[in-house]
């Protein structure tokens, strides 16, 4: 098929999510997908004084200006009925525009299911037609899109623990089959940039594998279990990723693994209001007998600190094990 | 029962007002001091909002004095300030505080209305039929009293660059707002306010002076509270700058009720228009109102504008990020502060200092 033309897409923030879905719509449609490399050196661009992630998609869509027809940064206000996204995402397209200089076009579609008669297949089609594309095709883009990611999220775990950070999103790679035994389980939780973004985290998922244990994550938990734990609060948690945070950490300090480690971004509104909230509510309700460590990052977060951390984190949830079984 | 609320700008006047007119038991959590920021430090952390820490150091030190029932005006998303109840009553469990807690629905829909209904089930119990009865009097006559205070502080907005004794003007204020707090009935209110106009306008003033003016804009806690902006609008005024602003207790109290087609909502709507050619969507909160005020008081000749968040604010980090580009398109200067629990009172006066010697020089130049 002949190339339409060039989609860039900042590997930063949702992309950790939905890469597979946009990815899928805009190549069906004829459009090469570049995904940006990242700060070269670790370089970032300071536009703005928001949280690492937020910088980070700043650098990534400068670094694809110029080598690209239209930048891709949806304004995602929610994707969801009830539950909306970081404000900070409201603002996003905006500043990425500001920090481009308007020098590249900038495909800024409003998502926001919130409003009663606006479906993702819809805004989907709006995209569609910024590329002149007729609203079949974009229609037929979309289903295909909608059918590669749950297969691709089924098979999510298993990328996670068995493929380097770097090809997680790299669609052309297959998921290997079959991995190492390993003995200890770890949930890590937190937003999906956090939790997958290697210039955030210094790739603590390839630490955690190197010390033999097997991970699972917080976007793996059905809507419905999430819904589930976070019910009873006295008031509604409204932020998608809030509650994913708040209730995937309740389900796995319940059990199932035998540690759990909070991700955080420096400066982040919602992490540093939860994260309180959920140190309290645990010290309420008389403590977990799970491990449970909380990791801050920003641009200064070294890779050493982090393994010894890391490996103190193992021992503990080591001896945590050990007891349980004898006692 | 003795309800207690946060001591937030002129806040604990009026709410003062309300559970004194009818007969309601109360305690005034101490004026915010530097042990009340402490409280507040100590349990949260350091990436929430200087606001949630403020409130949450009133709310512990009047729950020390002995009060049991906590009042908070709730708010709803994108920003954190709607869920600072959930998280300050598990603070409050946590430290082993007993308290009940009764949130006031910013939008009256009829799920804030049940909620509400379920909340003061018990509270009602103890309420007399007199207190019930004298509520919505008790309701007039906050509304008054907020009303009565919004009108002295903008008066001290405009005496304040022309005092010749400097600091004369804040503490007239400080005196005809404690008449005002003490004023128990519409007359002798109406008379606490006839005669705290005209000792404000009392102040020795040198009335030939042509001050600079600057508009403060931002987070709405940061704004109205002059202990979360350690008297910014003060030290202005000092330095001989007339201030405005436009966020206010009956700005925001008549946006949530949907109400007041008056100006100020007219002028809201207009800064909100101005944002759209940077920001194109509705942040929440402030964000887009600080934006489109500093494009239209540019347009108004103002002489700069000073731009205040609280650390970590996550809207008015969108703001300043794109205020900096607004400052240089329409050529207006910009000074965005950003606070926290820091003691920068002095590095404050420093830099509002060099602002304004820096709008002297930009007027000699131009």
């Amino acid at each position: 098929m002949e190339e339409e033309g060039r989609i860039g897409i900042p590997r930063a923030l949702m992309f950790y999510r939905y890469f597979p879905i946009w990815h899928t719509f805009f190549e069906e449609l004829g459009w090469r997908v570049v995904v940006s490399d990242g700060p070269k050196k670790g370089k970032i661009i300071y536009f703005e004084d928001s949280c690492l992630p937020m910088k980070l998609l700043v650098t990534h869509a400068v670094h694809l200006k110029g080598k690209v027809d239209h930048l891709f940064v949806p304004r995602l206000v929610s994707l969801h009925r009830t539950h909306i996204m970081c404000p900070k995402f409201r603002g996003a397209p905006d500043i990425v525009r500001l920090a481009t200089e308007d020098s590249v076009s900038i495909i800024d579609e409003t998502i926001d299911l919130q409003i009663r008669g606006n479906s993702l297949a819809q805004s989907f089609s709006k995209i569609g037609e910024k590329l002149g594309v007729p609203k079949k095709e974009s229609k037929r883009a979309f289903s295909k899109a909608q059918q590669v990611f749950p297969m691709f999220q089924s098979r999510w775990v298993d990328r996670i623990n068995r493929l380097p950070s770097r090809q997680l999103f790299q669609m052309d790679i297959p998921t290997p089959l079959s991995g190492k035994e390993t003995l200890l389980r770890i949930a890590l939780i937190g937003h999906p940039y956090n939790l997958f973004d290697i210039d955030i985290n210094k790739d603590i998922l390839a630490l955690i594998k190197s010390l033999n244990l097997e991970i699972l994550t917080s976007d793996s938990l059905s809507e419905e279990e999430i819904d589930r734990q976070v019910s009873g609060l006295s008031k509604e948690i409204y932020w998608s990723s809030g509650r994913e945070i708040v209730g995937s950490l309740f389900h796995f300090l319940s059990g199932g693994v035998d540690g759990v480690i909070f991700l955080t971004s420096f400066k982040c509104g919602i992490d540093a209001l939860l994260q309180e909230f959920i140190k309290r509510r645990l010290r309420v309700r008389g403590g977990t007998s799970i491990p449970f460590l909380v990791l801050s990052f920003d641009e200064h977060t070294g890779r050493e600190g982090l393994i010894t951390r890391l490996e103190a984190f193992r021992d503990v949830m080591e001896q945590q094990k050990k007891r349980k079984y004898l006692g | 029962m003795k309800v207690t609320f946060p001591h937030l700008g002129t806040m604990h006047i009026f709410c003062k007002a309300i559970a004194e007119t009818a007969g309601i038991p109360y305690i005034v959590p101490p004026e915010t001091s530097r042990r009340t920021l402490s409280l507040g430090v100590i349990h949260s952390n350091e990436c929430i909002c200087l606001p949630f820490k403020i409130i949450l150091g009133n709310f512990i030190e009047a729950l020390q004095m002995g009060a049991d029932t906590i009042v908070m005006v709730g708010s709803g998303p994108p920003c954190r300030l709607g869920l600072y109840d959930l998280v300050q009553k598990v603070i409050l469990d946590d430290l082993g505080m007993h308290y009940r807690w009764l949130t006031i629905p910013p939008r009256l829909t009829w799920r804030a209305i049940l909620k509400n209904h379920e909340e003061t089930k018990e509270l009602r119990k103890e309420l007399s039929a007199r207190n019930i009865l004298l509520f919505p009097y008790g309701l007039w006559m906050g509304w008054k009293k907020m009303m009565a205070c919004e009108a002295l502080e903008r008066l001290a907005m405009k005496v304040r660059p022309k005092e010749i004794q400097k600091g004369e003007t804040q503490k007239r204020l400080k005196k005809a707002l404690l008449w005002v707090d003490e004023a128990k009935t519409p007359r002798t209110l109406e008379e606490a306010v006839q005669r705290g106009r005209i000792f404000l306008q009392e102040t020795e003033q040198d009335r030939s002076r042509i001050p600079f003016r600057i508009a403060i804009i931002g987070e709405l806690y940061t704004v109205m509270d002059s202990y979360i902006n350690r008297g910014v609008e003060q030290r202005l005024g000092e330095l001989g700058v007339e201030v405005t602003r436009t966020s206010w207790f009956s700005t925001h109290i008549l946006r949530s009720l949907r109400r007041g087609k008056g100006n100020q909502n007219a002028e809201r709507l207009r800064f909100f228009e101005a944002s759209k050619r940077y920001l194109a969507y509705d942040v929440g909160a402030e964000c887009n109102f600080s934006i489109g005020e500093a494009i239209l008081r540019s347009q108004e000749g103002y002489d700069g504008v000073v731009h205040l968040m609280p650390f970590a604010c996550m809207p008015e980090t969108t703001a300043s990020g794109i205020l900096t580009k607004v400052g240089k398109d329409w050529d207006i200067p910009i000074l965005t502060l950003i606070l926290d629990e820091q003691e920068i009172e002095g590095r404050i006066q420093t830099l509002l200092e060099a602002f304004v010697e820096m709008l002297q020089w930009k007027k000699k130049v131009a």
